[in-house]
């Protein structure tokens, strides 16, 4: 029952739920919002690319991790679209080849899309108000960037011919690590900074598509 | 000089006859090429032929500065990659020590091939930026047929990165002047202290769309549902013909692909064993 106290006051359960009545349909903000995601990552993301490089789109602190996860999180499959497709920009800025920013796309799609899930099938409040909403992030990133780097070390780098065996470990670590790092920086005062804003918008997902 | 998001474009250039779609064909098309070449003297030679088109474009050729730093740390990579961490090897014939570490001629042969490959597609890349406007890039995604919203969704995502950066110019100033001042300050510092960029960066975002939203409403523009299925002209294609000249150069860059796969793996060329340059580099590393 709301109180003086509890009155405004959304639970995690509450910002996924959809209301008795509450009709959510895609509109022109989701197109739009993907653009300026879009947008944003490519420029973030480029910075990152061209500050820390380690070679070949793999970076020691990549910022645009923060633009790929949170975006996907707030903004459901318009995030995930954004977040798979930004990176193959920012990287092209950075010389980064065509065709192996373009191999990438996958571990990105993959990067993007695991938080988003993992906050919606757990129920996790965006605001990490609690120490479960941080278990669900950082599980989230860490099982996604260590995927992005499994796949594009070992099947993009190396299909492409550009490490050696030897070589393999230091990309893997950078990739896992660069987003990691990153990720933790920034992702979390993202999210406990804007998230109570972005849930009262008309942009914010519930579900997946709005 | 037109300004673009990487730089600048030649105000006047013969590049401009030239269909867009064409431009985004040779930068897929071409971008293809190093991959099957493994004799690093041709992919050199391709790397001088787009620098040939860049100067015939009229590209301010010290655009190319940028992208030097980009040339020597990827060599850097490939070396540390190749060669420092290549590995113990036996087969391999080793050439010396460097600071103990073993260097192998195979794995120097490798690197060489590998660099040499990359470096057009850089090349290729900063071609295609540096002599395509936003509306080239948009035309020939139409002219390609895809679909209206995909192009306006990529338009509106570079038109956004160039705000995204006037934005954060303007946030950078306003915190400059409320004393806000990194220099001197150590490198996680500045790296914490960036987010106080993204978070306004992102704010701003939030509030533009909701702006957009709006306005591409009011002017009847619709994604999803019967508005959306008005046919509307593109204007913007009524701007650039496909020429005869445009067609012949589609089916040049189309041809000489065909021609490299024919020779690659029907006559062995372009592999390393037909390399010129490889055997002498071996001969002088060997028995220096």
């Amino acid at each position: 029952m709301a109180t003086a106290g509890n009155r405004g006051k959304i639970t995690a359960e509450e910002i996924w739920a959809v209301a008795p009545g509450e009709r959510r349909q895609v509109g022109v903000i989701h197109i739009v919002l993907t653009a300026l995601l879009i947008g944003i990552g490519f420029v973030v993301g480029a910075f990152g690319s061209i500050s820390f490089p380690l070679g070949f789109g793999v970076n020691f602190f990549w910022t645009g991790i923060a633009v790929q996860q949170v975006g996907s999180i707030w903004f459901g499959i318009w995030g995930v679209i954004a977040g798979t497709i930004f990176p193959f920009f920012s990287n092209a800025i950075a010389g980064t080849p065509f065709y192996v920013s373009a191999a990438y796309i996958p571990a990105n799609l993959f990067q993007a899309f695991l938080p988003a899930f993992a906050f919606r099938y757990f129920k996790g409040d965006i605001r990490l108000n609690k120490g479960r909403d941080f278990v669900i992030l950082i599980s989230a990133m860490v099982i996604s960037s260590a995927v992005g780097a499994l796949w594009s070390v070992l099947v993009v780098l190396r299909s492409f011919g550009l490490l050696t065996t030897n070589s393999v470990p230091l990309f893997l670590w950078g990739w896992f690590g660069g987003n990691v790092v990153a990720g933790l920086v920034f992702n979390i005062i993202l999210l406990k900074a804007l998230s109570g804003v972005v849930i009262r918008s008309t942009a914010f997902v519930k579900r997946w598509l709005a | 000089m037109n300004k673009t998001l990487l730089g600048y474009v030649p105000e006047r250039s013969p590049i401009y006859a030239i269909h867009p779609f064409v431009k985004l064909f040779f930068l897929l098309v071409a971008s293809l090429f190093p991959l099957f070449i493994s004799a690093p003297e041709w992919n050199f030679g391709l790397i001088i032929f787009v620098l040939l088109l860049m100067l015939y474009s009229r590209i301010d050729m010290r655009i190319m500065r940028i992208y030097v730093p980009v040339a020597i740390s990827m060599a850097s990579i490939i070396f540390l990659a190749y060669v420092v961490l290549g590995g113990f090897h036996p087969e391999f014939i080793e050439i010396g020590r460097l600071l103990g570490i073993r260097v192998y001629w195979e794995r120097i042969r490798d690197a060489i091939v590998v660099y040499f490959r990359i470096l057009p597609m850089i090349v290729m890349m900063v071609f295609f930026l540096n002599t395509s406007r936003e509306r080239d890039v948009i035309v020939a995604m139409r002219t390609l047929r895809i679909p209206f919203v995909v192009t306006y969704v990529f338009a509106m995502a570079l038109r956004a990165a160039g705000m995204v950066i006037e934005d954060f110019g303007i946030v950078r100033q306003a915190e400059q002047a409320r004393g806000f001042d990194t220099h001197g300050k150590s490198l996680p510092y500045r790296l914490r202290k960036y987010v106080m960029y993204m978070i306004p960066l992102f704010a701003l975002s939030l509030r533009r769309a909701e702006e957009f939203s709006n306005a591409l409403i009011a002017r009847g523009f619709a994604f999803t549902g019967p508005a959306s299925k008005i046919k509307r002209a593109d204007y913007v294609l009524t701007h650039y013909r496909f020429t005869r000249l445009d067609a012949v150069l589609t089916a040049l860059i189309g041809l000489a692909f065909s021609a490299l796969l024919v020779l690659r793996y029907g006559f062995g060329w372009f592999t390393l064993d037909r390399s010129v340059f490889l055997p002498r580099l071996e001969d002088l590393l060997l028995h220096r």
